[in-house]
């Protein structure tokens, strides 16, 4: 059996429909009960709903064989795990973004610049490859929130269309990396159950 | 001010049957290593930390525990064995009659997130050897790391192997700024065929180089892997590669063994000293390697002796979850003693050779 970690939230249904379109279907319909386990009719998948920063984690510690999860969450997790697909849904962009008009002035207003992000690990590495040092304000949502009353002089959060920021008074300033939903293996379970996850990353390749 | 009841993070303490166990385990796989002709050697717990540099490269530097003694020297505590051991070869014993076997079993530090059961300060067992022909020795050290499992009644274990010298013989030619290729490299190791065209479409490569690394993710398999990679390939060093891993699986196949081999040619994981096949072991239900190995040949000309080196170690921490959890919680054999008449019996049970405990 292959224990497929599935996010709750925007990636659920998409997951759902591509999985059901290479022949992976559960005997209920996951994505309105509330059950948190489901197996299919076959018994041959078992997918698990978890909270999406928690994928990283179920599949590298082989709770779940493989996961469906954005390259975002992948990369601020640092697990290592096999990635072989990008699976073409939840296309957005890691962007730093600024209040407007604050495009340059605030790296030499601050010796430090205060940066709020969900991303901590990513926000680092992309400032320390610029030798720009920062400190960074850990939030977990409204990103946006923190130029706007003074918390911070940046942020570094998703962008998928780009409407909140300019709702908000706020631009992009550069793009990290672009993001999007990203199919991951457990490097234990490629091993042990090859042919069968084999077969599963040839027939999503084929419908992506 | 904090009183320190709780050790340090990464550390812990195996009491009961914990120890018992751990103690079990490396009883067994020590006799696996004994039936080899491998010799204990106990090395120090730390050592000059340039040492472990030479072998671990840069990348694992930033995880040693390293301290400074009184003549200002910089030493770090063990995070492996390799290196000691490649040491002592290639100096103390770089007389003795080659190929020289040993075993070692302790405990190693890396300042690392504790992963799998695996702590900051984890166990280590495995096997070094010095000085023997290619294919024999990585043949031995293979079958000694199967009999291991065996040894322990974990009937069913797979072993990924591959070879540094495949991808090295690619690698060798593509002429490219060591950033670009860290990123080429990264996306082969994470098996990411939709970055690693993104890569390939901005580089510009001829259409063979570009079908030979777009191939690297899926040579993984059985034997017809080979064949498909020699198909693949025109350099010597991989072409060579393909051979001597062709050679190694003929001779699992011969032994009835070839079943836990799986041929893994997209791994390109390890240490800078390895050079050339390269393994790992998984057991099902566990999500972590728990063996890896492979052959190191440059190490030992690092402390002033060339000579071939192979081994492996497993983890200890991650063996102990995977074997029967009775072993090592043997019956405990105290006998008990009345106090009255206890001492003298207790002495005449022991006199008998029987474990006692008196119990008041």
């Amino acid at each position: 059996m292959l224990v497929i970690a599935i996010a709750k939230g925007r990636f659920l249904k998409p997951s759902l429909d591509l999985l059901g379109r290479a022949g992976v279907r559960f005997d209920e319909d996951v994505a309105s009960s509330r059950k948190l386990i489901c197996d299919s009719e076959d018994l041959a998948f078992r997918a698990i709903l978890v909270k999406p920063v928690d994928i990283p984690t179920y599949v590298e510690y082989g709770a779940a064989d493989i996961g469906i999860v954005g390259r975002d969450v992948l990369a601020e997790s640092r697990a290592d795990l096999l990635q072989p697909l990008d699976l073409g849904f939840g296309h957005c962009r890691i962007a730093v973004a600024a209040p407007k008009g604050f495009r340059n002035a605030d790296e030499t207003d601050h010796p430090t610049i205060r940066v709020a992000t969900k991303y901590p690990s990513i926000t680092l590495e992309y400032f320390n490859a610029r030798g720009i040092p920062v400190e960074i304000i850990p939030l977990s949502g409204s990103i946006e929130l923190a130029p706007l009353i003074g918390l911070a002089d940046r942020i570094v959060d998703l962008v998928e269309t780009g409407e909140t920021l300019k709702e908000n008074g706020m631009e992009i300033v550069d793009v990290i990396a672009e993001s999007a939903a990203h199919l991951v293996i457990n490097r234990a379970s490629y091993q042990t159950k090859r042919s069968e996850i084999v077969g599963m990353v040839e027939s999503l390749e084929a419908l992506v | 001010m904090n009183s320190h009841t709780q050790i340090p993070p990464g550390t812990q303490i195996l009491i009961g049957n914990a120890a018992r166990r751990r103690r079990a385990v490396e009883a067994k796989v020590f006799s696996v290593f004994e039936g080899w002709s491998y010799e204990e050697i106990i090395p120090p717990m730390f050592d000059y930390f340039d040492v472990f540099i030479k072998g671990m490269g840069s990348d694992l530097e930033g995880r040693i525990y390293r301290f400074i003694d009184r003549e200002g020297n910089v030493l770090a505590l063990r995070p492996e064995f390799t290196s000691l051991l490649a040491k002592m070869a290639a100096t103390r014993l770089s007389d003795y009659p080659r190929p020289v076997r040993l075993s070692y079993s302790g405990e190693v530090l890396r300042f690392e997130a504790p992963k799998g059961g695996q702590q900051r300060e984890f166990a280590q067992i495995g096997i070094e050897q010095y000085g023997g022909s290619p294919t024999t020795s990585d043949v031995e050290v293979l079958l000694v790391c199967m009999e291991s499992f065996e040894k322990l009644g974990i009937p069913d274990f797979q072993i990924n192997l591959g070879s540094v010298d495949f991808f090295g013989g690619i690698f060798d030619r593509i002429d490219l700024p060591v950033g670009e290729v860290d990123e080429l490299k990264e996306a082969l190791n994470f098996k990411n065929q939709t970055g690693l065209e993104r890569i390939l479409d901005r580089l510009p490569f001829d259409e063979h180089r570009k079908k030979v690394l777009r191939s690297i993710p899926h040579l993984t398999g059985g034997p017809e892997v080979l064949v498909k990679a020699r198909n693949l390939v025109r350099n010597d060093r991989s072409r060579q590669a393909i051979d001597h891993l062709e050679e190694i699986y003929s001779i699992f196949d011969g032994l009835g063994l070839a079943e836990h081999l799986t041929i893994d040619l997209g791994e390109i994981r390890g240490f800078d000293y390895y050079s050339g096949i390269l393994f790992r072991a998984y057991v099902p239900g566990l999500g972590f390697e728990v063996a890896n190995g492979g052959r190191y040949d440059g190490l030992p000309a690092q402390f002033g002796r060339d000579t071939p080196a192979v081994g492996f170690s497993f983890s200890l921490d991650r063996l102990e979850q995977i074997v029967d959890e009775g072993l090592g919680t043997g019956e405990d054999e105290s006998r008990a003693a009345l106090a009255t008449s206890s001492f003298e019996e207790a002495r005449r049970f022991r006199s008998q050779g029987q474990k006692v405990k008196l119990c008041w």
